[in-house]
């Protein structure tokens, strides 16, 4: 729990850090020419628009004060030349910028992805899938927005400011030089209005969030409510959050209707100035009537970037907190990986032994202390025991998921770190309690686990395993959709596909997890005999919950905390009375109760109707 | 302004009934629902023509400026005059934005408070019937993001719609009092960027789900990775994993692209479009000035408003189509509320206690509303004040349904069921549902504390020591103490602790035991605990029971031995009736059920014989 707490998002906190920008950055190089593209185009269509202001003004003075149609059409053929030279420009840095847009985006995603392939299952233990999901998704788009709309923002508005402030030197330095007065009023104007709109709007996103929440909670939460005559007391609590979201949400209208108007007075100061001492200059032959007008449109032209400057701190801001995350993932090493001179001796078949192991997840909580275990080649092994007591463990490093903290393993003579990684996993199948499928078609799933598989061998495997029945059952047969994580499928189902996929792979050391959940008999009976057929000649751990499983390993290890405490045949711990015992009498009179019980049995057939 | 900053819409506008907005017309429903606001919407609009009359006034003051102060040949103190024009002018444009924003909020944040509150309230008093119907990812998308989509249809497009319209006509009608003639000019080319622009957002708007969608497939497949990992790495197939996620997102680079290139082709072309209407402007109007037809400062004042005038038409399309989403998430909002709610103080008998608790079931039948077949046939049977009855049945043979009629969940369609000697349906539903409490197999309990979740519908203000007293009769006093971070203050769900399924159910017995009902409905509730609180939960129950009229749901035979009546039911009919007693008496499914207990007793011991036997 507090692990999770400890990946929730905080926002506004990080400050800017040059070594994660230069990092971003990293990311656009091998695209520099877009960058460097947009970033041009943006400035030339900046310019431009300084330009057709002094146009403006050339029409005004030189066209119309002049009287002098020559000159005006001059002036004009070169503005419609322009105006398509600046719709080129145009097109220019949207294409460019949009593009580099969704390429740093693919990239990072790709680059994230492709990582998280090689991180070991400690990294997934600690951290959880939402918070990854987010980094992978929100938190590129962020970085990618930075690195083209945040740095298109920031060019426009300093080519804005800039060249608007040229032109207007270039007409009136004077004037200009009072224009430029107002510029720090605005900019801390702007400033203490845009950290404020940004507050509200954090909390109207948080109030937002839980306004979804309460919905979600009284819509899945609906018939207590009823039995419980709560409709009120819920009404009064809900009306008390949209209450507050409304203020909230309003508090940020407000202050951003009041924004948008402030900064127009403040500017209109600046009008002011321009019109009065204008006014002089005019009279004495330093100004034009032209040169006024562009003067009041160059102000605008300041008033944009200023406004947005504190938007855009802030967002630039996230990013580099976006940034810093997504770094953390992709820096992330993976603690289980190949040792430089590690092999592939082309087979794993052989003994397996775990030698003096020891192993924990969390330092402190030690799982498995000394453990020690010779497993003969073919042989089959069943772990019972509470949950906890270290099955899993014990499977999973096995697969190599996980190494030992103190201990060898060996599988035939060989220190199995001294093995790669795709040498084992290649070579192990292994069949999880819920069975995991992907999106896809039944024969994707199927040739997961041997991707070159003919149609041919998916359906003998799919027959060894007893899935091909109710797979031509299906409407499509072996090309039907499984669903999102196979959920158009039953879970007895799903159990038969990952059996068959474990088939396909033709495994050199099993590992199973037994399933708990009850399917109906039929296709209990036909699970079972998958699993007679998948471990028939191959060394098989299966941490078993049934009690056919059980009786037909060649030895049952009874595991409690992390130790043995008993091994040996079914008969054998059966008669020492032990914890084994007791495991095996209550598996017995569930599973017979189950068996037995005319509803439960009942229930099992409507359930193999449903297939 | 700080007065406006406090403005909120008072409880009799926020008490409306939204019944009353709904309408067949999607425009005529919104213009409904803005009922009470519409004032407040008015003054926006009304401030929005304002500041765009400002905005020309502006122009105009140029105008006069140049003509006339500039022109006279000598600078005086109209000067001044003129720049504090400005001023002023910024100031009342400024004044009437900031009005027409602050209404525009109002309006918006306010319609859709009333929104929120009315359809929480709602969806809380619907049928179990809708309930059963309806998916929750959809209701709760409903309520949340199309409501959402009503409030911006509220801030941002209608009162978008109204800035544009307002600019373009008023600077419109200036320009035409200016000049005929620029005035006319001016529009030519507005028609086709109009145009363009409605037809390119609508081609864009669907690009973009073509993108969102494949943003789906991306997420979809990171997702099933991460949760499967374990047989990726178990397969060893990363590098497959890699080039599926590779395919995905580089189909979402390229509908990105398709995107972006849309964009890039629309604005220049719409630019270009603008530039045409500029030139063509400027050309008349200039040639106008230097004939003398106009003046210099009418010149100047026509160059700033034909911006205004073609600029804010590109982004009508734009409007246009958002606003047409916005129209689909009223109609989707729209069909929750035609939904009729389930009255709660509707009924003739309301007894000033409590119930005794005497229930009797006469021939009743029901029939789920969509269901061809009889969910419950002629179920006949009585209890008395005080007694339990016990519902033994496979899953689907009508067990439920037969307590869900008591609290009125559903009304049953047949024969007569009273409670007390009145007939169930005179009985308010609110008053029957504070006479009966159940408790589930898993309750569900809400994201709140502990404590809460104990006194959650208990109807009346409960002291701590009340809530100790019967979490300790419930068993969950010593966890919550011991186990739980914060003890009664510890937050339940996401952000709290997760509670295993017995301790849900205790949290359920100790709030069930504070509201005392006379009826209590145990579903599902005494079987296959977690073993170590099994003894601990039974108990608690035994002691919840005293004194109630009880039904008791259950699988098994061990939770129904005591009860004083048993009734076995299977497809929805009675099919077995007794005590206990009685039942194994009698040669039928009860007994065969309590048979098998003792068989596979036998076959166990004849088992361990076995390997005994082999041993030896």
């Amino acid at each position: 729990m507090s692990n999770i707490q400890q990946f929730e998002e905080e926002e506004f906190t990080t400050q800017f850090n040059g070594q994660t920008i230069l990092r971003i950055f990293a990311q656009v190089r091998p695209y520099w020419y877009w960058l460097l593209g947009f970033l041009v185009a943006i400035g030339l269509v900046s310019a431009l628009d300084s330009v057709f202001t002094y146009l403006s003004k050339l029409i005004i003075d030189e066209g119309i004060g002049k009287k002098n149609p020559e000159i005006l059409v001059h002036i004009l053929v070169l503005y419609s030349a322009l105006i398509v030279i600046s719709a080129v420009f145009v097109l220019g840095f949207i294409y460019f910028c949009g593009l580099l847009g969704e390429r740093v985006r693919y990239d990072l995603r790709k680059k994230m992805f492709d990582h998280l392939q090689a991180l070991s299952f400690s990294y997934f233990d600690k951290t959880p899938v939402g918070w990854i999901m987010s980094r992978v998704t929100s938190d590129t788009d962020r970085i990618a927005e930075l690195v083209t709309w945040g740095m298109l923002d920031l060019t426009w508005g300093v080519m804005n400011i800039g060249t608007a402030a040229v032109f207007m030197l270039a007409i009136n330095w004077q004037l200009a030089l009072m224009v430029f007065v107002s510029i720090p009023v605005l900019i801390v104007v702007a400033a203490w209005f845009k950290k404020r709109i940004l507050v509200e709007y954090r909390d109207v996103r948080k109030l937002n969030s839980k306004i979804t929440g309460a919905f979600n909670e009284n819509i899945t939460g609906v018939r207590v409510v009823k039995a419980l005559s709560r409709e009120a007391g819920n009404l009064g609590e809900f009306q008390e959050l949209s209450g507050a979201m409304y203020r909230a949400g309003y508090k940020a209208a407000w202050l951003s209707a009041l924004f948008f108007p402030t900064v127009q007075l403040i500017s209109s100061f600046a009008v002011a100035a321009i019109i009065w001492y204008g006014g002089v200059q005019v009279d004495q032959g330093f100004l034009t009537v032209g040169g006024i007008q562009a003067f009041a449109t160059y102000v605008t032209f300041m008033l944009w970037p200023i406004q947005e400057m504190a938007r855009i701190y802030a967002e630039m801001q996230r990013a580099v907190a976006s940034a810093e995350r997504v770094f953390s993932l992709v820096d992330a090493v993976p603690d289980v990986t190949d040792t430089p001179d590690a092999i592939d001796p082309g087979t794993i078949r052989g003994d397996i032994r775990f030698e003096h192991v020891d192993f924990y997840y969390e330092k402190g909580k030690p799982v498995l202390q000394d453990f020690n275990l010779h497993v003969r080649r073919g042989e089959t092994i069943a772990l019972v025991g509470e949950t906890g007591g270290g099955k899993s463990t014990i499977v999973n490093l096995v697969c190599r998921f996980y190494e030992p903290k103190r201990g060898v393993v060996r599988i035939g003579d060989h220190d199995y770190t001294g093995l790669t990684l795709n040498a084992i996993q290649s070579r192990i199948g292994v069949v999880l309690q819920t069975p995991h499928l992907f999106s896809g078609t039944i024969r994707e799933n199927l040739r997961y686990g041997k991707l070159d598989a003919t149609d041919d061998e998916v359906e003998a495997a799919a027959k060894v395993a007893g899935a091909h029945d109710f797979i031509v059952d299906l409407d499509k047969g072996y090309d039907s959709e499984v669903g999102e994580g196979g959920n158009l499928l039953s879970v007895g189902q799903k159990q038969l596909i990952s059996l068959a996929r474990a088939v396909l792979a033709q495994p050199e050391i099993l590992v199973m997890d037994e399933a708990t959940s009850s399917v109906d008999t039929l296709t209990e009976a036909l699970i079972q005999r998958g699993m007679e057929a998948l471990m028939q000649d191959r060394t098989t751990f299966v941490i078993a919950h049934r009690l056919s499983t059980i009786r037909r390993a060649d030895r049952i290890v009874v595991i409690e905390k992390g130790r043995i405490t008993e091994m040996g045949s079914h008969g054998e711990l059966l008669r020492t009375r032990g914890k084994y015992y007791d495991l095996y009498t209550r598996q017995f009179r569930d599973e017979l109760m189950r068996e037995y019980h005319p509803w439960e049995r009942e229930q099992q057939a409507k359930g193999a109707a449903a297939l | 302004m700080i007065r406006l900053l406090k403005l909120a819409p008072s409880p009799s506008i926020l008490r409306f009934d939204l019944r009353h907005a709904l309408a067949d017309n999607r425009l005529l429903g919104l213009w409904r629902m803005m009922d009470g606001f519409r004032l407040a919407y008015f003054a926006a609009v009304f401030s929005v023509a304002v500041t765009a009359a400002v905005r020309a006034g502006t122009s105009l003051l140029m105008r006069y400026f140049v003509d006339d102060v500039l022109g006279s040949g000598a600078v005086d103190a109209r000067v001044i005059w003129v720049a504090l024009g400005f001023v002023l002018l910024a100031v009342v444009g400024g004044g009437f934005l900031f009005l027409s924003n602050t209404f525009a909020a109002y309006t918006a944040e306010g319609v859709v408070q009333r929104l929120r509150d009315y359809l929480y309230d709602h969806v809380q008093r619907l049928t179990f019937t809708y309930h059963d119907q309806t998916p929750t990812g959809d209701l709760i998308q409903r309520t949340t993001s199309d409501a959402d989509a009503v409030r911006r249809f509220f801030a941002d497009q209608a009162i978008g719609l109204g800035r544009i319209m307002c600019l373009f006509l008023i600077n419109w009608a200036v320009l035409l009092g200016l000049d005929w003639r620029l005035g006319l000019v001016s529009v030519v080319v507005i028609p086709p960027i109009v145009a363009i622009s409605y037809w390119f957002f609508g081609r864009v708007s669907k690009a973009y789900e073509d993108f969102q969608e494949q943003e789906a497939v991306v997420s979809t497949i990171l997702q099933e990775n991460l949760t499967g990992v374990r047989v990726v790495k178990a397969f060893a197939r990363q590098r497959y994993e890699m080039d599926k996620f590779d395919r995905e997102n580089w189909e979402k680079y390229r509908r990105g692209k398709r995107l972006v290139l849309m964009h890039s082709l629309f604005w220049p072309a719409s630019d270009i479009l603008c530039g045409v209407q500029i030139i063509a402007g400027y050309v008349v109007a200039a040639m106008l000035a230097i004939n003398g037809e106009i003046t210099v400062g009418t010149y100047m004042a026509y160059a700033t408003m034909l911006i205004w005038i073609i600029f804010p038409m590109r982004n009508l399309g734009r409007i246009i189509v958002q606003m047409s989403t916005g129209l689909v998430s009223y109609e989707r909002v729209a069909k929750i509320i035609r939904e009729p709610r389930e009255p709660l103080d509707e009924g003739s008998h309301t007894p000033a206690g409590n119930v005794r608790g005497e229930v009797v079931f006469d021939d009743v039948c029901f029939a789920y509303a969509d269901a061809n077949t009889v969910a419950l046939k002629d179920i006949t049977f009585r209890v008395e004040p005080g007694q339990a009855v016990a519902l033994l049945g496979p899953t689907g043979s009508g067990k439920s349904t037969l307590v869900n009629l008591l609290p009125r969940f559903y009304e049953y369609t047949g024969g007569s069921l009273t409670l007390d000697g009145e007939e169930l349906n005179q009985y308010p539903r609110g008053y029957l549902r504070s006479q009966i409490g159940i408790v589930e197999q898993e309750p569900f309990l809400f994201s709140r504390s502990i404590r809460d979740n104990i006194t959650y519908g208990v109807g009346r203000s409960v002291s701590d020591a009340e809530v100790i007293e019967a979490a300790r009769a419930a068993a969950i006093h010593d966890v919550i103490m011991d186990v739980f971070p914060d003890g009664y203050d510890t937050l339940v769900g996401e952000k709290g602790v997760t509670l295993s399924g017995g301790q849900k159910q205790r949290v359920a017995i100790a709030r069930t035991l504070l509201k005392d009902p006379r009826i209590l409905i145990l579903d599902d509730a005494t079987s296959s605990v977690d073993t170590e609180t099994e003894e601990a939960i039974r108990d608690a129950l035994e002691r919840l029971m005293e004194g109630r009229t009880t039904f008791i749901i259950a699988h098994r035979i061990q939770s129904v031995m005591k009860a004083d009546l048993i009734l076995v039911l299977d497809d929805g009919e009675i099919v077995q009736h007794g005590t206990h007693a009685e039942l194994l008496r009698e040669d039928g499914i009860y007994r065969q059920i309590y048979d098998v207990q003792a068989r596979i007793e036998d076959e166990l011991e004849r088992e361990i014989a076995g390997v005994e036997y082999t041993a030896v």
